[in-house]
């Protein structure tokens, strides 16, 4: 174990446009760790974390335009991914093949999420409805409604009780998922939600958005807990650390930034990035945290 | 014991006349002070505008100057007075995207393209800019350049819905159309070598008057229909995306193609 954050390894021209999402997920069948990154490219790449060095394993075609969102099932076996051709697909990560693909109809699919057993991918759409597919099927099973606008984001809880989801108008949203109703609205920020993530109790949630703050809410009591600020344009991605403790953020001003949940300061800055980091995300034991974005590169950092 | 008070010592060594005249004249000021401050501020400023016009100042001048002519129609003065902008203030896109915008008018496709370009290089974050640039490359051609610039567009503010259904779907469709007729001409090309280079005319015979001779000669016939029948259509590309080839002008040139082709038949027999 290291004693400090540094970086580990840069994959540089890791695709051939933009990456504008990527998911790190773990395998159940042999504990292998494995990356999927999403690009503007119209690609999924596969990637296999081994001994601190990232191998490409499969380049998934069959997306029409970019790669919006993707997402790996709870197991390790399928990734899915949301491209702007209003396709969600789903990959068989073992042999690189689809599965399926779902025409979720125009402008209806953005950030895709598994739900945390995995039967079920939650999607946005722009009329503000959360629609729910079954990964099984591969039909839309139900949808919630929001009466909102556009949902940029989506989280489930893990402890499988709520969905969050994040507008265009900065609109957060929780609804609980027994009963379909929808818990609280809550008005925090002026600007687009583009990711919102539970801590591993799912007490808290946190989201991040174009207006340059990070806010904390407790989840029961949809209060705010606290505001943070530090990066100098829009925050677009955050993703909490497996062991409560930690949550990383990237923005648009080209900054990998980690905070420490409890004393809701900021604990080390990355800036090594050369444009926009889209997404962030920690491996499965929090020990590593990976970064990606429009410099076509995929940066791995060291957590202490 | 008193006190110690500002006023009380005041009181204690002026005549009350004398305070009462100074009250009066220090109450003057506040009795008025909206009139005085704003004109003694009002007066600084147009001091400082008259004095030094700084750059950024005169260029939103210049930039609005231009925003009226354009509105008019008068596309060029516009975009002359935009550029004197620009020398003044480099770095603001706002100028180069309106600027991008009205050489698209002018059809001043390449320039309309660069201006774009800086536009989205000095506010990547910034939709509009993108879809501008990616109107100046479909105009240059650049279709899938084009396709890229909307999407990317999309992806900074999704909820833009004439990003969706204009400018992505029309790009798109206009991409389709490209590699469709790329295809075809792919395909024409293919056909045509086939003709010219007949596998039928590499080889020797014997008696030219056989049934083998007979049969090469009518396969490079039918060859010779299949191309002109592809040289006679079109592709087209319909407003939901399908690709279908159709025939063009059947009527009329149905005579002049089956003419050639025989003519080709009897060039081949005579071969």
């Amino acid at each position: 174990m290291s004693t400090q954050y540094s970086i580990l390894l840069k994959q540089e021209q890791a695709h051939d446009d933009a990456i504008w999402t990527a998911a790190w997920g773990k395998s159940e069948a042999d504990n292998s760790e494995t990356i999927i990154t999403g690009s503007l490219d119209d690609t999924v790449k596969v990637w296999k974390w081994f001994d601190e060095k990232l191998e490409l394993q499969w380049t998934m075609e069959g997306h029409q335009l970019g790669v919006v969102s993707v997402d790996i099932s709870h197991n390790g076996a399928i990734a899915a991914s949301s491209s702007l051709d209003a396709h969600i697909r789903l990959w068989d990560l073992e042999s690189g093949k689809q599965i399926k693909s779902m025409d979720a109809g125009p402008v209806d699919a953005w950030t895709v999420a598994f739900s945390p057993d995995s039967k079920y991918i939650a999607t946005g759409s722009h009329v503000g409805k959360v629609n729910i597919f079954n990964v099984e099927s591969g039909k839309k099973e139900y949808s919630l409604d929001t009466r909102g606008k556009f949902i940029l984001s989506i989280a489930y809880s893990p402890d499988g009780k709520y969905l969050a989801s994040g507008a265009i108008d900065g609109i957060i949203n929780i609804f609980d998922i027994a009963t379909g109703k929808l818990l609280h609205t809550l008005e925090g920020h002026a600007m687009p939600i583009r990711s919102l993530t539970f801590s591993p109790d799912s007490q808290l949630l946190v989201t991040a958005s174009d207006d340059g703050y990070i806010k904390i809410y407790d989840v029961q009591h949809a209060n705010l807990a606290g505001t943070l600020s530090g990066h100098g344009s829009w925050v677009l991605s955050v993703a909490f650390s497996p062991d409560n403790t930690h949550f990383v953020s990237s923005s648009s001003d080209k900054s990998v930034k980690v905070w420490d949940a409890s004393s809701r300061a900021c604990i080390n800055t990355f800036f090594d990035h050369q444009d926009q980091v889209w997404s962030v995300k920690y491996n499965s034991t929090g020990s590593n945290i990976i970064s990606a974005g429009d410099d076509r590169a995929i940066h791995i950092y060291d957590c202490p | 014991m008193a006190s110690f008070g500002w006023k009380r010592k005041v009181g204690e060594k002026v005549s009350k006349s004398a305070v009462q005249q100074f009250e009066a004249e220090a109450e003057k000021p506040e009795k008025d002070p909206k009139d005085e401050k704003v004109d003694w501020i009002h007066v600084i400023k147009r001091r400082r505008e008259v004095l030094l016009e700084d750059c950024a100042a005169k260029s939103k001048r210049l930039k609005a100057e231009g925003e009226v002519l354009a509105e008019q129609g008068r596309h060029w003065e516009a975009v002359k007075k935009w550029d004197e902008a620009i020398q003044l203030t480099p770095d603001d896109p706002v100028l180069y995207e309106i600027k991008s915008q009205v050489l698209t008018i002018l059809q001043e496709v390449f320039p309309a393209v660069k201006a774009a370009e800086m536009a989205v290089k000095l506010r990547p974050l910034w939709w509009e800019a993108w879809q501008t640039l990616g109107r100046a490359q479909i105009n240059l051609g650049e279709v899938d350049l084009a396709v890229r610039s909307f999407q990317v567009a999309i992806h900074l503010c999704p909820s833009e819905r004439s990003l969706w259904q204009e400018d992505l779907s029309w790009a798109c469709r206009l991409q389709k159309q490209h590699s469709a007729a790329k295809e075809k001409s792919q395909q024409e090309e293919e056909a045509r070598e086939q003709i010219v280079n007949a596998p039928e005319f590499s080889r020797d015979y014997d008696d030219f008057e056989s049934d083998e001779v007979l049969a090469a000669c009518v396969a490079v016939a039918e060859r010779q229909t299949r191309y002109e029948e592809m040289k006679r259509t079109a592709v087209v590309v319909d407003a939901d995306g399908n690709v279908t080839t159709r025939v063009t002008d059947a009527e009329g040139s149905e005579d002049t193609a089956s003419s050639l082709s025989m003519e080709q038949f009897v060039k081949a027999r005579g071969f």
